[in-house]
Parts: structure tokens; C-alpha cells; sequence
């Protein structure tokens, strides 16, 4: 079956439904990848079918529990260029749908691993597989870490054009180095660190919120952002967000800083 | 920590997923894991074929964020396409054709399919409702034997006595028209979070 430009359009609306053959599916694909046209149109209509689908009831109980198991022999600790970007607590963790596992179960799961690596002997074989797998899996973590910056800067720049939203320069002590910060009246915040130098592998850029509350002031981490970041998000929930410092940091970030402000800047 | 993450948009959550962080998929998951598992529920009819589904969209979110892009749609959208299509797969295979049989008999004995339960917000039901109102009914039932029976458009033509290419345009046409009901009536399709 020969499918041509129109017929494939008509297509679009079916397929974005999954309500196509196999074969049909196939040509859609071919056709998508290089029409961006039509695949902003299988979006939209994805979008609609989301707003028809319901949602009204929870998940059943106990299903969190099995995804989460699931997950605990996967998660490799974060990497140099896997830095944590998302905020820091700035208050004791509430309970989500399930609590996260114990980081002790996770090492028993690793530990007990090693242990069955090294006992049999066509485990190299194995490890190098699993390398190879942790080395795709980052890679694809990498694009949806980009994916996602391009989408926050979009954010940052909208904000930008709010005057409510709160800003703060950052710069650092000769000068010559800046950064800006937005932060929105309900304490959501962006800093676009694109302007930055890139740190070495081995130190990150920690993000430092000076806050001021019933009882005073006082410094909370809002973030371990890696050596190079374009646009991170943060939350200040508690208080009133007055200066954000930038530190430079080994590589995974501190619980208290020692080290001087890379940057400062007062929010105005 | 929960009331941080409740407040972070998609985009920013798939970043957290993206760097391993199980509280950004718990938050994805209680945002949207109803919806994933009603929309599945309500294609399979099966509790626990609906949450085998649920769990394999949050594993894949969690294994493959790259596939998530935000800049092209929500995250609800992207979650229950994946589940959408994972349901039908499972409808379509070999295995359950004499389940889906059942599954149809039953559901248009009891009460054929009722788009006004569907709708995912309470606070914009009425107007989803509205939107959904305005569509001739040629449209709207291609859609619904689409995406909720889960027939691919030539077995809804099948069903419905009507030309396979009529069909095909009708769910076109109609997912277009109520984009633009659904935003003449204010609201949002699409867009972050």
C-alpha cells in the first residue's frame, strides 16, 4: 500500500488515537520524524484526549509500593554531570504517595549484587553489559535533563516579563562574572546560569538562600546545581527570600558551606 | 519536601526523574497515576491488567525520561499516550480476544459509552461537557469507539456501517473541533503542567 502526503495527514488524528494498523502506524512514524508540522498535530490531539480521560478516582492502594520497589536496584548514585538540580528541603519531607526507600536497603541491594558478581565467574561478562546499559541509560538521562532545560528556560523567560516576579543579580566580587535570578510571589524561583564559567567535573555550583523569618535570618541550601547549569528552578516556601549566594563546592555539595560567595545578589 | 515538589512544573519534575530522584516520580505519579489507571481501567475492564499498565508507564518515565519531551506536551498528556497505547496492544493480542468479546457485550449492555464520566476535572467537567455536546454525533462516536473501545478507525467503520476513510476524517475533524470548543470555552489544551 503506497500512502501519500494527504493521506497520511488524514491519518493523524486515528494514529494519535493509537486507532491505526501496524503497518499504518509505521508509515506515521516514517512520516512524523520528518514533518514537524504533523507531529505538533499528534500532540495537540494527544492533548485533547488527555482532557477526556478521567481522572477522579485514585490509583488503588499498595501500587506505589510495587513501582517503587521496582525501581530500588536501578538507581545508580548521581554522577558529576547527574548533580541534583532539584531543591533541597527546606522543611522536614511530608509523606508522598510512598516514602522513598531506605537509602540502607538500596546499599544491601548493591552489596548483595557485588557479592553474586564476584562469585561467579562469567560475571564480567555481566558487569560490562550492566556498564554499557548505565552508560546508554545516562546518555538518555542527559538528553531529557537538555529536553527539560529547554522548556525551564522558556519559563524563566516568561517570568521575566512579570512584574510581580522579584529579581535578584548575582554577581560575583570582581564583577565579572553574573547571573540572574526570578522568583515568582508564590516563592517559585529560576536562576539562569548560563553566563557562568564552567566549573571542573570534580565541583559543583551550590545555590544558597538567605532567608528571613519569625526568627531572624537564616541560610538554607536551594540547591547542588553541578559545574555547569543553564536555567535551574527552586522553591522558597517558609519566610521571605532577601539574597541568594552562589558558593563553589566539591563535586555533590555541602550541608553548610566554608566556602566564600562565588556570586551574591539581594532580591529587589 | 512534598510541598516543594507540588508546586514544580513538569519540565522541572522530569529533570528530578531524569537525575534519579524517586520523589519527583512520586509527585508525577500522585498527579496523574489516577488517570493513568482510569484511562486504562476503562479500556481493559480488568483491575489488575490496569495497574500492570500503570506500573509499566511510571517504570518506563522513570528508565526512558528522554522520551519525555517537555517542550512538546504535558506530562499527563505524554503518560496517558503511553498508557493508552500499551491498553490497546493488550486488547489486540491473541490472548485476550475472547475477553475484549466479553469486554464489549458487556459495556454496551450496560451502558454504552458515557464520555460525561470521563472527564478529568471536576472544575471543568461542565464545560468539557458543553464542548463535547457540540460535536455532531458522527465525530463524537468515532472518537469514543476510538479511544475508548479501542478499535483501530477501520473496525469502528466496521461497526458503525460507514466508509473506513469517512471514519478516519471524522476523528480528525472532530479532535480539531473540540480543541477549539475546549478553547473557545477557556480552556487550556496542552502547555506545561
Amino acid at each position: 500500500m503506497t500512502f501519500e502526503r494527504d493521506d497520511l495527514d488524514e491519518l493523524l488524528g486515528a494514529y494519535a488515537l493509537d486507532a491505526v494498523d501496524t503497518d499504518e502506524r509505521r508509515r506515521v512514524e516514517e512520516y512524523l520524524s520528518l514533518n514537524p508540522r504533523a507531529r505538533a498535530e499528534v500532540e495537540q490531539h494527544r492533548e485533547v484526549a488527555t482532557m477526556l480521560s478521567y481522572s477522579g478516582a485514585p490509583a488503588p492502594d499498595g501500587l506505589w509500593d510495587r513501582i517503587a520497589e521496582s525501581l530500588d536496584d536501578r538507581a545508580p548514585e548521581p554522577g558529576p554531570e547527574l548533580a541534583k538540580v532539584m531543591p533541597l528541603p527546606v522543611r522536614p519531607p511530608v509523606a508522598v504517595p510512598a516514602p522513598a526507600p531506605d537509602p540502607s536497603v538500596l546499599a544491601s541491594g548493591r552489596r548483595r549484587a557485588w557479592r553474586l558478581a564476584s562469585a561467579v565467574a562469567a560475571a564480567a561478562a555481566v558487569v560490562i553489559g550492566l556498564l554499557s546499559w548505565r552508560l546508554v541509560d545516562t546518555n538518555n538521562r542527559l538528553v531529557a535533563v537538555r529536553s527539560a532545560q529547554v522548556t525551564l528556560k522558556d519559563q524563566y523567560e516568561r517570568i521575566r516579563k512579570d512584574d510581580s516576579a522579584r529579581r535578584a543579580q548575582l554577581l560575583s566580587s570582581d564583577g565579572a562574572q553574573h547571573a540572574t535570578a526570578l522568583v515568582t510571589v508564590d516563592g517559585t524561583g529560576y536562576l539562569d546560569g548560563s553566563p557562568l564559567a564552567v566549573l571542573d567535573p570534580d565541583h559543583t555550583y551550590q545555590l544558597w538562600g538567605v532567608v528571613q523569618g519569625l526568627d531572624g535570618q537564616q541560610v538554607i541550601s536551594l540547591g547542588v546545581l553541578g559545574p555547569h547549569f543553564d536555567v535551574a528552578p527552586f522553591t522558597v516556601r517558609q519566610g521571605t527570600l532577601v539574597k541568594l549566594v552562589l558558593t563553589e563546592e566539591a563535586r555533590g555539595g555541602v550541608p553548610v558551606s566554608k566556602q566564600p560567595a562565588a556570586l551574591a545578589g539581594d532580591l529587589t | 519536601m512534598k510541598d516543594d515538589l507540588t508546586e514544580l512544573s513538569d519540565a522541572a519534575l522530569a529533570v528530578g526523574i531524569a537525575r534519579y530522584r524517586q520523589e519527583a516520580l512520586a509527585e508525577a505519579y500522585r498527579r496523574h497515576a489516577g488517570a493513568v489507571y482510569g484511562l486504562a481501567r476503562r479500556l481493559l475492564q480488568v483491575q489488575n491488567l490496569a495497574e500492570e499498565v500503570v506500573q509499566e508507564v511510571f517504570l518506563r518515565l522513570w528508565n526512558q525520561p528522554d522520551r519525555y519531551d517537555p517542550a512538546r506536551g504535558s506530562l499527563r498528556s505524554f503518560l496517558l499516550a503511553h498508557a493508552h497505547g500499551r491498553a490497546v496492544d493488550m486488547l489486540r493480542s491473541e490472548g485476550s480476544r475472547r475477553q475484549r468479546e466479553e469486554r464489549e457485550a458487556r459495556a454496551t449492555a450496560e451502558s454504552g459509552y458515557d464520555l460525561d464520566h470521563e472527564v478529568w476535572d471536576i472544575a471543568t467537567a461542565e464545560r468539557v461537557r458543553s464542548a463535547l455536546s457540540n460535536l455532531p454525533s458522527g465525530e463524537r462516536t468515532a472518537i469514543e469507539l476510538a479511544y475508548f473501545g479501542g478499535l483501530t478507525y477501520r473496525e469502528a467503520a466496521s461497526r458503525l456501517g460507514e466508509p473506513e476513510g469517512t471514519v478516519k476524517s471524522r476523528i480528525r475533524t472532530g479532535l480539531k473541533r473540540l480543541r477549539g470548543e475546549l478553547a473557545a470555552a477557556g480552556i487550556v489544551v496542552g502547555g506545561d503542567r
